[in-house]
């Protein structure tokens, strides 16, 4: 096992490496921030003059050399907004995303469990049909729209929880709830259809005939090994959650990673975008191997090669 | 499933949210707490971030709207643009290229440092010699500052500057700390900013708020009216609404006209307006062969324009029709042209058919959507009326970088839709916008008679004169209009009712002017 740790550990290496260099083109090919940077009415002249101070007059070859050199020891290079290195700045975010990422799969968790045990042991009822029906719905609701609807409600209705900002346990709730409802309706249908699929195995039956209660067949039995495939599930859902921070955070008001990359992909900054999407991908592909490690952990018949 | 194996899950669960939950979130938290019911914490909502603490590498209004809190120009300027000293007591003419300036004594940077000449050199020669500097074409007219004493100063120009103090009391000529930053270093600085204002720093958390306390020592006496003064960065403009119809802020900037009745019509909260110095346009491009480049064309399409139809309908108030950029408060304003239009649809279509297209033409107008009060709607309520005349309007809605680089490229077709403002609230920058060296290949529009004011005013020492040619070149631009001025945008802020605010056409917050109002 430390040996297959190991390979998939390197592997990340050229993983990374593709990445940035898609970033880095995709920065590049949108243009450069000099005209952002100044007021409407500057000149071609300063124009000019800022393009050449910042080294942004370079061709590509030379401006990719300069950036992996760079990369090579972790140095994005300079914001432009913000004057300064940027990691530190990407790292400054992550611990308020993380935060938010780990309430929203609580709420996500929460939701999903009882709600998939439940239309799965009730196949086909009332309970069924509003269960699966209402996830559907859930999962369409676009994020920012979820998002002020919730602040209306609780916020400015209600009172119960303040607008927006980092703070509180109270601050956290709603951006929670935006964030993992929607991943809770995936959730909830993946759990209703692995536990269906369990209830029909002959150990279940094989419980059932022992005259076990219904409660201990369905929790003890059929659960816990419905829960498997979910566990792994929900570490991939690592990618789909640092998606819905960027429209979560905006509407909060989250100083996390989200908000900072919408705000450096409006001003073209470049760094921030590239350490930004860097740190992204490291942890996604870091969670896409977790799960394989937990689907290994909690599944003897699984072996790594 | 081993029961060992999901005890270490729950575990890394449990200490994952523990992580999160002390990931510096401690001073966060009382901020949030305290400024809600505090009502000696005056809490603004702003819409960006503030992007730097470096004075001299941002041209960001909203940025400058902060740093007046905390740092103290020489000069500064009123409501209605008069320039009045501020961290100097006057100035002297010695010749056209230098001004001899003294500065009041017992001002102290807010880690006790006196204020001297040497700051003031060590500020402005940065700004006036560094490239890379954003604000440094606003600077580099200053060639040297030659120190007399430690309360006097030479300001030596490049070549006669006229606008030296409409440059002098704006963005990027607040006072540095030289040995405070000499000492430190600029890194340090940037995270431990001093400055001579009425607030000091306290903390910024980047993209959630920025705190200042009032500073002791203040050279015109402490702001007794807040203990502390929080600008909180909330870019959603439907989030920053409602945190201040539940109190959570005391202000909210940039409120959107489709909010105005939600706020107004609240308790406790209203909207305060006031004239802005930014200015909404379209750029006519009058190089040869477009129809744009016949004069009659451009006064057509200036006269089907119902001014006041737009700011009445679209922006429901929000704006002052107007036929020049130079609005009051500026230096050259010609009053004349302000607050009046030209519409008369019959000359309109008379003119064109004088110009040749009696049956109209075809046109592209480019349009960044989501930049200026309404401008989407604004462009298209245009493109209907221009639609009166026959002119078929194609509108090209861009989202703003790529409506930036358009332009920088040279490649606006017959119009664009933009706003400029002018924070030197001085009209010869806003006029020079007629050059035709600046705008070749971008507008070609050329007026000799205008050139020939540019170039004397650009060195004209003498205030009157220099109003008075500005003025003239107003004039010209609104016969010819190579711009079709639209309307001086208002500024737009949500306050609440419990503090008395006055917004200024700087577009500053300046929270020593905030009070209170007396409980009833």
């Amino acid at each position: 096992m430390g040996k297959y740790i190991m390979r998939r550990l390197l592997q990340i290496i050229p993983v990374l490496f593709i990445i940035s260099f898609i970033v880095f083109c995709l920065v590049y090919v949108a243009g450069d921030p000099v005209a952002l940077m100044l007021p409407e009415d500057a000149s071609q002249e300063d124009i000019l003059q800022l393009r050449e101070s910042l080294g942004l007059n370079e061709p590509f070859y030379i401006q990719y050399f300069n950036y992996m050199v760079g990369l090579a020891q972790l140095d994005f290079g300079e914001s432009f907004r913000y004057n300064t290195s940027a990691l530190p700045i990407v790292l400054e975010r992550l611990p308020a995303t993380i935060e938010l990422a780990v309430a929203a799969m609580i709420v996500a968790i929460m939701i999903a469990i009882p709600l998939g045990i439940w239309s799965a042991t009730k196949k086909n009822s009332a309970i069924d049909v509003v269960a699966t029906g209402g996830a559907v719905i859930w999962k369409a609701m676009p994020n920012f729209w979820l998002g002020i609807m919730l602040i209306l409600i609780f916020s400015v209705m209600l009172g119960w929880f303040p607008v927006s900002g980092r703070g509180t346990w109270s601050h956290l709730i709603l951006p929670a709830i935006t964030l993992g409802t929607g991943i809770a309706a995936e959730m909830t249908r993946f759990i209703r259809s692995s536990m269906l699929e369990i209830m029909n195995q002959d150990y279940v039956r094989t419980a059932r005939s022992k005259g076990l209660k219904e409660f201990f067949v369905i929790h003890k039995h059929a659960f816990r090994n419905a829960l498997i495939p979910v566990v792994t599930i929900t570490a991939l859902q690592t990618s789909t959650v640092v998606g819905g921070t960027l429209i979560t955070e905006s509407v909060f008001s989250w100083p996390g990673l989200g908000q900072l990359l919408i705000q450096a992909v409006n001003t073209r900054d470049m760094a921030i975008v590239q350490a930004s999407v860097f740190i992204i991908a490291f942890i996604v592909i870091a969670m896409n191997l977790l799960a394989d490690i937990l689907y290994k952990l909690l599944d003897p018949r699984i072996t790594f090669r | 499933m081993k029961r060992s194996v999901w005890r270490k899950i729950v575990l890394l669960v449990v200490v994952a949210i523990a992580l999160a939950g002390c990931s510096g979130g401690g001073s966060e938290v009382g901020g949030a707490v305290t400024e809600k019911g505090n009502d000696r914490v005056l809490t603004v909502a702003v819409g960006t971030d503030m992007v730097t603490f470096d004075i001299h590498d941002h041209n960001n209004t909203s940025t400058e709207a902060i740093h007046v809190n905390m740092f103290n120009y020489l000069f500064k300027k009123d409501k209605d643009g008069n320039i009045h000293p501020e961290l100097a007591t006057g100035y002297e003419k010695i010749d056209d290229l230098t001004y001899q300036v003294k500065l009041k004594k017992g001002v102290t940077f807010h880690n006790g440092d006196p204020l001297t000449a040497e700051d003031v050199k060590f500020t402005l020669e940065r700004v006036a010699k560094d490239d890379t500097l954003q604000e440094y074409p606003n600077y580099k007219q200053i060639k040297e500052i030659q120190v007399i004493d430690e309360h006097t100063f030479n300001i030596v120009t490049q070549s006669p500057e006229p606008s030296l103090f409409h440059r002098l009391s704006r963005l990027g000529s607040g006072i540095l700390p030289k040995n405070y930053i000499e000492e430190n270093g600029w890194e340090h600085f940037l995270s431990n900013p001093v400055g001579t204002g009425p607030f000091q720093f306290k903390e910024w958390k980047r993209d959630n708020r920025i705190v200042f306390t009032p500073y002791e020592n203040y050279f015109a006496g402490k702001v007794e009216e807040w203990d502390e003064l929080v600008f909180r960065v909330i870019p959603e403009n439907s989030t920053r609404v409602s945190e201040l119809l539940t109190g959570g802020v005391d202000m909210a900037v940039n409120i959107p006209p489709s909010d105005w009745e939600r706020v107004n019509s609240n308790e406790g909260t209203s909207i305060v307006q006031e004239r802005s110095n930014r200015v909404v346009m379209l750029i006519l491009r009058a190089t040869e062969g477009l129809p744009t480049a016949d004069v009659r064309v451009c006064q057509a399409l200036d006269f089907a324009i119902n001014n006041k139809a737009i700011t009445d309908n679209v922006l429901q108030g929000g704006g002052i029709p107007t036929r020049t950029r130079v609005g009051p408060g500026n230096f050259g304003h010609h009053p004349d042209l302000y607050d009046t239009y030209n519409y008369d649809i019959e000359k309109a279509k008379a003119l064109l058919a004088e110009a040749g297209y009696p049956d109209g033409f075809e046109m592209t107008l480019h349009s960044p959507k989501g930049r200026y009060l309404q401008d989407a709607e604004v462009a298209e309520m245009i493109a209907g009326m221009l639609a009166e005349i026959n002119v078929k309007v194609n509108i090209e809605f861009m989202e703003w970088s790529n409506f930036v680089e358009m332009r920088t490229a040279n490649e606006n077709k017959d119009a664009y839709l933009i706003g400029l403002g002018n924070s030197m609230f001085d009209g010869a920058y806003s006029v020079d916008w007629y050059r035709a060296e600046r705008f070749e290949g971008h507008t070609d529009y050329k007026n000799d008679r205008i050139e020939e004011l540019l170039a004397t005013s650009a060195v004209n020492m003498n205030e009157e004169e220099r109003a008075k040619q500005i003025q003239e070149i107003e004039a010209i631009a609104a016969e010819e209009v190579p711009h079709i001025m639209l309307h001086e945008e208002k500024i737009n802020i949500g306050v609440n009712d419990a503090i008395d605010f006055v917004p200024t056409p700087d577009e500053m917050i300046y929270a020593p002017t905030i009070k209170r109002k007396a409980s009833e």
